[in-house]
């Protein structure tokens, strides 16, 4: 191969052409071989060579790096296998034999191998704030259908004259305590508070939060239709329910607003209406905010998780305690929560359960498309990370330490 | 040597997740392969002159019978019936009588009246099913395993019944239902109603069934289901109008339970979401191997895992759909494939 210093523009346009890179053939064309070996970056930052391809040069630079590695090895042509051997002036170069212009000594070939390095992969949890904000709108909706839902049962509930509470063995054991359904509340306002402070905090907070709406709308969605086909008594004769506003749609549209306004919590004074009990949204919340503090803390926070759990466990005992709701409420949204829970962030977490096939019947749940556009990019388990929240530099304060389990 | 023959049994699709071989995963245990080798060991000792050559375990036998965890299964699921049994019993003493506390509002009995007949169509929908799936478990080749999950699931699925039922007893869904007295306290005639209740199944037809109380959840929509996942799962997938037999078999008898009036609808959703969830859990646990050892596999957490550990344990592939004659006469066991074998496959 002739040297590449002495290339004319036409060698120059032939081995664009022979490499692949005809395209950069026209802007190129006045160039020939020192000026070729002398492109850099910044030539590829201007026109009009920033124009032909995406990559800034990168690949025409590979190249030309690698003609400038054969170039180099034409000028030292002895040297490199054996270290710099010392060229003997008359040519003869001593126990080596004649030098071969090439420099090739002791059977170094002078073609090169490409050994081709992988790109670095594109980030493995890319925001994607657009899904985030989707499953926020979904979880939104589902809020405000279990609002209207409720309003629209509270006409149904028959009067706790007519209907009396019917039996349940915890209220059997345990008599009413009347403190304990704030106790309950308090928890879980503590349990949300504490969740949102570590949403903040992490580092793929969009990717998190996204689950965390999508299965909190998918709960009370479900909550929804068993509100809504069987209406069951009130659980105590100490409710006060509101009076009923029969065909009334204007102030029943009020109650709604009201409800939303104060979250749906008896402290805000919010929660005036019945029926709602088939299953309990205060467990759902007090359950779902465990899981999901627990599942994106420190490992090794064991306090942190026991804390949290400790506030789960008494908000929902003092739920029954409280005579607020059936037991069977409680023990369904138990049930549903976890498995749902663990349900979805089995499928994010395993490549294989993403695909349908054969024995994958996790894919036969009708929220399955959902899952599939809210997970297509999160390629792997997310890492629990951490940075301050509003910091322009994102530090990694928070050290995961590293084990076999946690990858980061 | 331990670490190759085990990576020659495990399933090819192995996904990021999976520990090293030899850590405390529950499904590949080493004692088997050590015990042969221990033998192999001393038989070469005496002969000193061979040269061994380890060849990976190959096939093996990856769908073993153990029909004693079949059994054990068996008895899990007679216990759970009986155990139901006993709480139906304890809770019809409970139930409020209907002049105080009327049938709950519904909305599907808001739109459709009752119709007499229409749970007798559901229990002969559930009896046709269940003996269907009873000839089917019978010539099925993998009849071991097959019948260790079905009753596995059964019993689990009865036993949250018993709890759902006993907690919480929910007024009778109609004017029309027909309780029998209460015993207040009269333990021998309860226990002929439990006798009683069990020799009927638990079917109106046969009269068994006069005990109210039982409503959150409903048993009748629990066999109905259960049974048509299995029919449709261990049946060829080429069999599309069998499915769809069973199917709408399994759809009339649910839908009648309602129109009859004899469980609230919540009932039978519930009933519904908690059979197929457990139904597709179960096996998406047993069929992907990869999951059984994963660390981020949060199925582990689930109170019946340890079980499923001991029934699954040496199950190695999903279970495939062959049928043979049942008396194993010896040249029977026809191979009968009965999938064409695609690129899915």
């Amino acid at each position: 191969m002739n040297k590449v210093a002495s290339w004319s523009e036409e060698e120059v346009s032939l081995w664009l052409t022979d490499q692949g890179l005809q395209e950069y053939s026209e802007p190129l064309r006045n160039y020939d071989g020192p000026a070729l070996l002398s492109l850099t970056t910044d030539d590829f930052k201007r026109s009009p060579l920033s124009r032909v391809m995406s990559d800034g040069g990168r690949l025409l630079l590979e190249k030309i790096e690698t003609l400038k590695i054969e170039h180099h090895i034409d000028v030292h042509k002895n040297g490199h296998a054996n270290g710099h051997m010392v060229l003997n002036h008359n040519g003869n170069a001593g126990s080596a034999g004649k030098a071969h212009r090439n420099g090739v000594v002791n059977g170094f070939h002078k073609e090169l191998v490409q050994i081709p390095i992988p790109e670095p992969s594109s980030p493995q949890f890319p925001p994607e704030w657009g899904k985030t904000a989707v499953a926020l709108v979904y979880a939104l909706c589902c809020f405000v259908l279990t609002t209207v839902i409720i309003s629209v049962v509270h006409e149904r509930v028959p009067p706790k004259e007519a209907s009396p509470p019917l039996p349940d063995k915890f209220f059997d054991f345990f008599d009413r305590v009347e403190w304990a359904f704030t106790i309950c509340e308090i928890n879980g306002m503590i349990l949300i508070v504490l969740w949102i402070i570590q949403l903040s905090l992490l580092k793929h907070k969009s990717i998190v939060g996204r689950r965390f709406f999508f299965i909190v709308g998918t709960l009370y969605l479900y909550r929804c239709i068993t509100m809504y086909i069987t209406t069951l008594p009130v659980p105590g004769m100490h409710f006060k329910c509101s009076p009923k506003l029969y065909g009334d749609w204007e102030s029943q549209m009020r109650r709604v607003m009201k409800m939303i306004a104060g979250g749906g919590l008896t402290i805000t004074g919010s929660h005036n209406m019945c029926g709602d009990y088939l299953y309990s949204g205060h467990t759902v919340m007090l359950t779902l905010t465990y899981l999901f503090t627990k599942e994106y803390s420190p490992r090794r926070f064991w306090w942190y998780h026991w804390g949290c759990w400790a506030l789960c466990a008494i908000g929902v005992f003092c739920i029954l305690l409280a005579h607020d709701h059936y037991t069977i409420d409680v023990a369904v949204a138990y049930f549903i929560t976890t498995r749902l829970f663990w349900w979805y962030h089995t499928m994010a977490n395993q490549q294989a359960l993403k695909e349908t096939s054969q024995t994958n019947f996790f894919t036969h749940v009708w929220w399955y498309r959902f899952f599939r556009y809210l997970e297509s990019n999160v390629l792997a388990v997310v890492p629990r990370s951490y940075q301050k929240p509003f910091s322009w530099r994102s530090l990694h304060w928070g050290h995961v330490k590293y084990t076999r389990i946690d990858s980061d | 040597m331990a670490s190759s023959d085990h990576q020659g049994n495990k399933d090819p699709t192995n996904t990021d997740g999976t520990p090293s071989p030899g850590t405390s995963c529950p499904v590949h245990s080493h004692a088997a392969e050590e015990a042969k080798r221990n033998s192999l060991r001393k038989a070469l000792v005496r002969h000193r002159d061979y040269v061994k050559i380890s060849v990976p375990e190959g096939k093996g036998n990856r769908l073993p019978s153990e029909w004693w965890k079949t059994f054990i299964a068996l008895f899990y699921a007679v216990l759970n019936l009986v155990l139901t049994t006993v709480i139906i019993t304890v809770v019809h003493e409970r139930v409020p009588p209907k002049e105080s506390s009327p049938p709950l509002p519904d909305k599907f009995f808001d739109y459709i009246d009752r119709v007499q007949w229409a749970f007798t169509v559901t229990e002969v929908n559930g009896m046709v099913l269940v003996s269907i799936w009873s000839i089917q478990l019978l010539f099925h080749r993998y009849k071991a395993i097959i019948a260790r999950r079905y009753f596995f699931l059964l019993g689990t699925l009865y036993m949250y019944r018993c709890i759902t039922m006993y907690v919480t007893t929910l007024p009778v869904p109609g004017m029309h239902m027909v309780c029998a007295p209460k015993l207040q306290g009269d333990s021998q005639a309860k226990l002929q109603r439990v006798l009683q209740l069990l020799s009927g199944g638990g079917l109106s037809i046969t009269g068994s069934h006069l005990l109210c109380g039982d409503f959150l959840y409903s048993g009748h929509t629990v066999i109905l289901t259960l049974t048509y996942l299995f029919l449709k799962e261990y049946s060829p997938r080429s069999f599309w109008w069998y499915h769809l037999l069973c199917w709408l078999t399994a759809a009339v008898g649910a839908v009648c339970i309602l129109v009859a009036h004899e469980h609230y609808s919540v009932d039978v959703v519930v009933a519904y979401f908690i059979t197929t969830r457990l139904f597709y859990w179960y096996h998406t646990m047993a069929n992907l191997q990869t999951l059984k050892c994963s660390p981020n596999n949060y199925l582990t957490h689930t109170w019946w895992n340890p079980v499923f550990n001991f029934f699954e344990r040496n199950i190695q592939t999903q279970v495939p759909c062959s049928f043979c004659w049942p008396i194993t006469w010896p040249p029977a066991c026809l191979k009968n494939p009965c999938k064409k074998y695609s690129m899915v496959q």
